[in-house]
């Protein structure tokens, strides 16, 4: 069984990849608006089925798509954050909890609204990355890297360093940075708190419109989609530590692994269990996620 | 203050006390539909809806089901079980206690199938479900239950049976089955099978439903089975079929049970679902003949085309079927709407007496035993994907097409 293991660790890492992408931006827009947005999982849906109705309009490869749907999702995001910011700043009530409450409606909608219009059955994006895999056994290794995981890897750290260099080098990062610190500082410092909150959501949705269509590549795409995404997404964030960004890919690549030696090496039924379990302990013991860093 | 308080729990009371269901007078049959609209099992959901839809629009187009002499139109009052078993159960108390409906036509899933039995057995509203296959339903005994398709140990051992007789014979299988009701049990029906086949296990895991299955498929690979197994739902299919491309691994035989017959299945994995087998017991080329609605498959497939855009598949086939087994029986008893408990209870009786010919096959329903209520009228077939098409190409009496084996790899398609 331990022949197994070089396999076992790079289906984790893999998969890890996949959790990255899902839950990187997630933990953006919680970390600047403090919106736990439900709806992670639909953004990522309609991404998902742009990328497949493109690609059977032009036959052309999803892959090729990848920015013009960040371009047009971030334009929806810009576009729907007043909404959202007008239920969180609120001063009745409570606004974090409206906030979650505003965007589990805002998913359920979605869902909804995508059976209709996409309807129930199942799909999947076919693409060039799908067909060949990179076997390392001439190497001595036996172990099998599927080039569309192998991608979606690579995509998963490209934008976690291009949100890591927006976010420390850059001025427009300075201002998110300073408004997740506090909100009324930052605008006495001349940061527009109300357009910053715009860009970070359209970056959020655009991103998450993107992984869709990595999704739909590598697994398969459908109305329902969003829900188990947004479980995922909500874990990878909470592990990470609530808003805590640099945890995100640690987190993501501790439950691919842990996924993935579960399944191979225990009884596959209790994966999730397993995951849960890791979850609370962590949480237990260090109740601000893997770093104590979180918000 | 006191006394509100003894109100509302008196109130509540009162929605726990079983609610009498009372006859009512109208000139069509009422009947309660409770499927999976939404949620994870939304496609399965949908495609008994189409099955119990066209039923009714066939039914309605003849003027509705003829009661000594006049007809009687029907009408589907649908029920959103959100593929969830305790929403459906909750479902079935709304249709039964508020809608009144005459019987009910029953969920795509086994799992909320075994939560609504004991509700319409509570109320003794008779059911049948078109689609769900899980062997604990027709083990548990519900009185007021039945269902056109066969379970799914009465079926699976078929598929296995046919590919022992492949040369050369497959000598290895492992077995996966997403953990839900159905799932579970097909994955189950194919180990006991295969264990009679004497094909050796090389693995047999039951896994989270919706989960990514590579890491376990990449274990699957180091055994190289002969034969793979899978029991699952349409998503699962389109996920497991690329998981297994993804890491290069084709199998002599790759087996799955519900979904493959859909014509979307094979829209969504194209040229890789080519040679996939598959188990049913109804295609649109299957030979039946019939006098009530569709003479035979091909009949309903081409009003499904029509209906639809899509040929339907055996579950689909096994919900209208559904509708005929009570228009049938209610026919039998001379039962008008607006039946009460002794008339339903005589349609209970009559569901357990017919034997019909319909376009999906004979139904006749088991009255004892462990398939209690179940329809064991059919012959299971093994089914493949050839060319974009289903072909039976087991067991040899159905054979449309000779099984094309071993699978030809992924990378050479």
């Amino acid at each position: 069984m331990m022949e197994l293991l070089p396999q076992a660790l790079t289906d984790g890492i893999l998969l890890g990849g996949i959790y990255i992408t899902i839950a990187i931006a997630f933990s953006l827009t919680y970390g600047v608006m403090h919106v736990i947005d439900f709806a992670v999982g639909e953004w990522i849906m309609f991404g998902a089925f742009t990328g497949y109705y493109l690609n059977k309009w032009t036959g052309l490869d999803p892959f090729l798509f990848l920015p013009v749907i960040f371009v047009l999702y971030f334009g929806v995001g810009y576009v729907i954050q007043p909404v959202i910011h007008r239920v969180l700043s609120g001063t009745k009530g409570n606004p974090f909890l409206m906030g979650l409450v505003f965007t589990f409606g805002l998913a359920i909608m979605f869902r909804g609204l995508a059976l209709t219009v996409f309807g129930f059955y199942s799909n999947s994006i076919p693409s060039a990355f799908s067909e060949g895999s990179f076997d390392l056994e001439p190497l001595g290794l036996a172990v099998t890297i599927p080039t569309v995981r192998l991608v979606g890897l690579a995509y998963a750290l490209a934008i976690t360093l291009i949100l890591h260099y927006l976010l420390k080098k850059t001025n427009f990062g300075l201002g998110v940075r300073a408004l997740a610190q506090h909100k009324d500082a930052a605008g006495l410092m001349g940061v527009n708190s109300k357009r910053t909150g715009s860009y970070v959501y359209g970056i959020y949705v655009g991103i998450s419109a993107m992984t869709g269509v990595l999704l739909g590549c590598i697994l398969s795409i459908g109305a329902q989609m969003g829900n188990e995404y947004t479980i995922f997404a909500f874990f990878v964030v909470v592990l990470a530590g609530m808003g805590y960004l640099a945890g995100v890919p640690w987190a993501a690549l501790l439950l691919g692994l842990v996924q993935s030696i579960f399944m191979i090496y225990f009884n596959p039924s209790h994966t999730l269990l397993a995951v849960f379990a890791i979850l609370y302990i962590i949480l237990l013991i260090s109740p601000r996620g893997l770093f104590g860093k979180g918000v | 203050m006191k006394f509100g308080f003894v109100r509302v729990l008196l109130l509540i009371a009162a929605l726990f006390v079983a609610i009498p269901v009372h006859a009512e007078q109208r000139n069509f049959f009422k009947i309660g539909v409770i499927t999976e609209l939404s949620g994870d099992l939304v496609t399965g959901g949908n495609i008994t809806k189409r099955g119990y839809d066209l039923w009714a629009q066939e039914v309605n187009a003849k003027g509705g089901i003829e009661i000594q002499g006049k007809k009687y139109p029907v009408k589907l009052v649908y029920a959103d079980a959100q593929s969830n078993p305790a929403a459906g159960a909750a479902a079935a108390e709304r249709l039964i206690t508020q809608e009144k409906v005459d019987f009910i036509l029953g969920p795509y899933s086994s799992g909320v199938t075994l939560a609504v039995a004991p509700v319409v057995d509570k109320y003794k509203i008779p059911m049948i479900t078109g689609s769900a296959e899980s062997p604990l339903i027709w083990k548990n005994k519900f009185k007021y239950t039945f269902g056109t398709i066969p379970p799914i140990n009465f079926t699976g051992a078929t598929s296995i049976k046919t590919l022992t007789e492949m040369k050369p014979a497959p000598k290895t299988i492992a077995i996966i089955g997403s953990n839900d009701a159905f799932s579970k049990a097909t994955a189950e029906a194919y180990k006991t099978a295969a264990e009679k086949a004497k094909l050796k296990i090389v693995k047999f895991s039951i896994v989270p439903s919706g989960q990514d299955m590579t890491p376990l498929l990449s274990a699957v690979r180091s055994m190289k089975p002969d034969v793979i197994a899978f029991g699952g739902h349409d998503e699962e299919h389109v996920k497991f079929v690329k998981a297994l491309k993804q890491i290069g691994y084709t199998p002599k035989a790759l087996l799955m049970h519900c979904g493959i017959t859909d014509k979307a299945f094979i829209d969504a994995v194209g040229k890789d679902g080519e040679q996939i087998f598959g188990t049913t017991c109804w295609t649109g080329t299957a030979k039946t003949k019939s006098k009530v609605l569709w003479p035979n498959a091909a009949a309903y497939a081409a009003a499904s085309q029509k209906a639809f855009n899509n040929p339907g598949d055996y579950t689909q086939g096994g919900c209208s079927a559904a509708g005929i087994a009570f228009q049938t029986a209610l026919q039998k008893i001379g039962a008008k709407p607006g039946m009460d408990e002794a008339t339903r209870t005589k349609l209970i009786t009559a569901l357990e007496q017919i034997d019909v010919q319909t376009f999906y096959g004979r139904v006749k329903f088991a009255t004892s035993g462990e398939f209690y209520h179940a329809n064991v009228g059919l012959d299971p077939l093994t089914v493949q994907i050839q060319g974009g098409h289903v072909k039976t190409v087991g067991p040899k009496a159905s054979v449309e097409a000779p099984a094309i084996y071993p699978m030809k790899e992924w990378k050479s398609r």
